[in-house]
């Protein structure tokens, strides 16, 4: 039995490591089954989520610009500070520092998954206005289809580290955190919604970069 | 009361108060403004205020700040480290992704003033500091030397843990230039600069941007000289070029040398027709005859033109007969048009002088009878063609033989019918010279008395006009010694023309013999003209001087009779 457990042992080691060292084919090349490196992975998780930030700050300078007045953009202030934070998401250098790999992950992914959900109801509320520029529109929901691809590159990611999904989050205590101040005015509402989404694109990007120089040995990384 | 009263007093103290505080300049202060806040490395900020008025006291300012979400104001906790008028936030201060709500306060002893509140995100306001340690090598290479630059990261930022993200971009100028060129150097820490000029000295600065943020300040310029260098290339193309210069000055100064024979082959000289003494110019002109009497007198050099013998045929008279001579001739409505000869303008076939001539020996006879009855024709219309007319100006001079035979067959044309007989068959035919009498006959059967024959030399005889008969012939008659008593001008009396002698002179015989008006029966009209021409010809003037044995020769070879006739 001894034995018998031990070979089970070097047997999962084995799948572990070859699972982790990659497979045979690679995406590179092309073709419907292939695989990809943990680096070509996180490679394209950060080009998307760098264009998902660029793409929510021009959308949020956009709707700035068409529906806020001048008067109103000085209580953005006041508007900012809902987005506290939905999950405890470290908040600084040495917050992150504390922070294991496997849980810099999962927090980009929940991020990821809430902005899917959340951007539905943005879009929805943005075709509600009468003069909202069809360009705002299409941005919004090529920002949707990005962060769906990015969540699946995520998925793939963590399984390929062999990583379980630990937290699961309920969606409606998200909403319902949301959908708090109902006071305010619908056009302030979305506004704040697009400033909190740039900035949890930010944080996407800085954690998945984060994760990048942990675990490879990028030269965007280097000490010197 | 007192309660009214003391509110009045306090009213008027804070009004007093207040004059005084206007008149004396202090007031609150004035409202700092926040000019900016910045996080080097995404781990601390620093945010900078520039005071308002501070009304006239001293003031101090505090900052406050408060996060998004939550409503605990706090204040700055270091007001020192990044200077005056500016508020550190260290890192156990700094939170990412949240706003910071930030007011400055600015407080004196008057009152206090509140500056307008700014909302911060630090992961929005990165600037880093500048690269280190920029240094510069000069590289040799094979085409020519390259720059290779090289930097470390700015010292706070942790671009290790991939916290922050850095690009870098640096600029190359000359010195003396004004304008950067720019390069991006991605995230590498390294860059390569070719194409740079030798002898040259170059500056370079570097400076770098995180993913989201702001460019930092450039570098102090690092400077480096361009070693002097020349291309292979360059060295090569000198090298043919002075080697053909070189050959090119040896070449044109061989050519310069031999330019004379060079020309000779390059361009053979076309070789024109030369003949000695041959004019081509007189085959323009068509005057053949000239042309060929040109290559006939071979042993005269052809050099001497005939203007030179114009020169010497210049008429020569005395002033008395010259104008006599003249009066003559402007009588005579005969007289042809001349446009440009020497002699006085008497022309041979109208003039009533006596004209004579001599034929040449080689017996141009038969020219002369052609142009005896050319004369005649000749003097039927008045004016002349200008080759007669120079012919004119050639009559008679003492030149070289063979020139005057030329000019005497140009001549003759002129002259010659003038010396026609006009009386025919009384004239004797031998009355004039001894030969050829039957030559001059032959013209329209004319007189063929006279002849000019060939020349001999003889004493020289005067011979005189004596009458012009209707057809414009002259009669001669010899003219007889002035000392003798034969001068008779109502008589006939003719001189033979003996000899023509090499200067153009006639030659006539002393005898006088009769000069049959009419020599041919034909002839009537020359029979019935004879006296009546002569006696025209009586004209009153003074007596001839003493007349002289020898010849009186004119410039144009007329013999002089007009002095005889009278």
């Amino acid at each position: 039995l001894k034995m018998m457990l031990l070979q089970g042992w070097l047997g999962i080691l084995f799948c572990s490591i070859h699972g982790m060292l990659g497979s045979v084919l690679d995406c590179e090349v092309g073709g419907v089954h292939c695989t990809m490196s943990i680096e070509m992975l996180l490679d394209r998780a950060i080009q998307h989520a760098e264009l998902i930030y660029r793409i929510s700050e021009e959308t949020r300078t956009q709707f700035k610009e068409t529906f806020i007045p001048l008067a109103l953009v000085t209580q953005q202030g006041h508007a900012d500070h809902l987005c506290t934070v939905i999950l405890p998401t470290p908040s600084s250098k040495s917050e992150v520092g504390q922070i294991s790999d496997k849980w810099l992950l999962h927090s980009v992914l929940i991020l990821v998954q809430f902005w899917i959900n959340h951007l539905v109801d943005l879009q929805a509320s943005l075709d509600h206005y009468d003069n909202t520029p069809q360009d705002l529109l299409d941005k919004t929901k090529w920002v949707s289809s990005k962060l769906m691809s990015l969540e699946k590159g995520l998925l793939t990611l963590i399984r390929k580290v062999r990583w379980d999904v630990l937290l699961f989050f309920n969606k409606n205590s998200i909403a319902d955190h949301l959908a708090s101040p109902r006071t305010m005015e619908h056009v302030m509402r979305d506004y704040t919604m697009l400033s909190c989404f740039r900035k949890d694109a930010h944080k996407i990007e800085t954690f998945l970069k984060l994760f990048k120089c942990r675990q490879t040995d990028w030269p965007g990384c280097s000490f010197y | 009361a007192t309660m009214w009263t003391d509110s009045v007093m306090l009213a008027g103290l804070t009004l007093t108060a207040i004059f005084v505080s206007h008149t004396a300049g202090v007031s609150a202060p004035g409202r700092p403004r926040l000019t900016g806040c910045r996080s080097p490395e995404k781990e601390t900020f620093t945010c900078w205020w520039e005071p308002g008025d501070d009304g006239g006291l001293p003031t101090t300012y505090a900052l406050y700040y408060h996060l998004e979400g939550s409503e605990t104001v706090y204040e700055c906790p270091d007001y020192r480290t990044a200077g005056k008028n500016s508020c550190f936030f260290s890192k156990n201060n700094t939170s990412l992704w949240v706003n910071y709500n930030i007011s400055v306060v600015a407080t004196n002893a008057m009152g206090s003033s509140v500056s307008e509140p700014v909302d911060v995100d630090v992961v929005y306001i990165v600037q880093p500091n500048t690269p280190e340690d920029v240094r510069v090598l000069v590289v040799d290479d094979d085409p020519g030397p390259y720059l290779h630059v090289s930097w470390e990261k700015p010292l706070a930022a942790d671009t290790q843990s991939g916290w922050i993200t850095l690009v870098y971009q640096l600029r190359v100028k000359e010195t003396s230039q004004d304008t950067w060129e720019e390069y991006n150097a991605g995230m590498q820490k390294g860059y390569n600069i070719f194409s740079l000029l030798s002898g040259r000295e170059y500056a370079v600065q570097v400076r770098c941007k995180p993913d989201h943020g702001f460019w930092s300040e450039w570098t102090s310029p690092a400077y480096v000289q361009i070693p002097d260098y020349m291309l292979r290339e360059h060295s090569m193309w000198i090298i043919v070029a002075v080697f053909a210069g070189f050959l090119l000055f040896v070449l044109t100064w061989t050519v310069n040398v031999k330019r004379s024979s060079v020309k000779h082959c390059l361009l053979p000289p076309v070789p024109g027709p030369k003949i000695r003494g041959f004019d081509p110019h007189l085959l323009k002109s068509g005057r053949s005859e000239e042309m060929f009497s040109a290559l006939v007198t071979q042993h005269f050099p052809p050099t001497s033109s005939y203007d030179d013998l114009l020169v010497e045929y210049l008429e020569v008279y005395d002033v008395e007969k010259q104008e006599l001579v003249l009066g003559v001739k402007n009588e005579d409505p005969l007289a042809p048009t001349r446009t440009s000869d020497n002699d006085s303008g008497r022309g041979s076939c109208d003039s009533r002088t006596l004209l004579t001539e001599r034929y040449a020996e080689d017996g141009d006879k038969g020219g002369a009878d052609r142009q005896l009855g050319q004369c005649v024709a000749e003097l039927a219309s008045p004016p002349l063609e200008e080759e007669k007319v120079e012919a004119w100006s050639t009559p008679f001079s003492p030149p070289p033989l063979h020139l005057q035979r030329q000019q005497v067959g140009g001549a003759r044309a002129a002259y010659h019918s003038v010396l026609e007989i006009p009386c025919d068959s009384p004239c004797a035919p031998g009355s004039y010279g001894h030969q050829g009498e039957s030559d001059i006959s032959k013209p329209g059967g004319r007189g063929a008395s006279t002849t000019l024959a060939e020349p001999q030399a003889q004493s020289a005889e005067y011979v005189e006009v004596q009458t012009v008969d209707h057809e414009n012939v002259l009669l001669l008659r010899p003219l007889a010694d002035p000392g003798g008593p034969d001068v008779d001008y109502a008589g006939e009396d003719y001189s033979k023309i003996r000899d023509v002698i090499p200067d153009n002179v006639l030659l006539l015989q002393r005898e006088p013999s009769a000069w049959p008006c009419a020599a041919d029966p034909g002839q009537d009209r020359g029979e019935r003209s004879c006296p009546t021409a002569l006696q025209e010809l009586m004209q009153p003037c003074k007596p001839p001087g003493p007349l002289q044995q020898g010849l009186r020769l004119v410039a144009n070879g007329y013999v002089d009779a007009s002095a005889m006739l009278c």
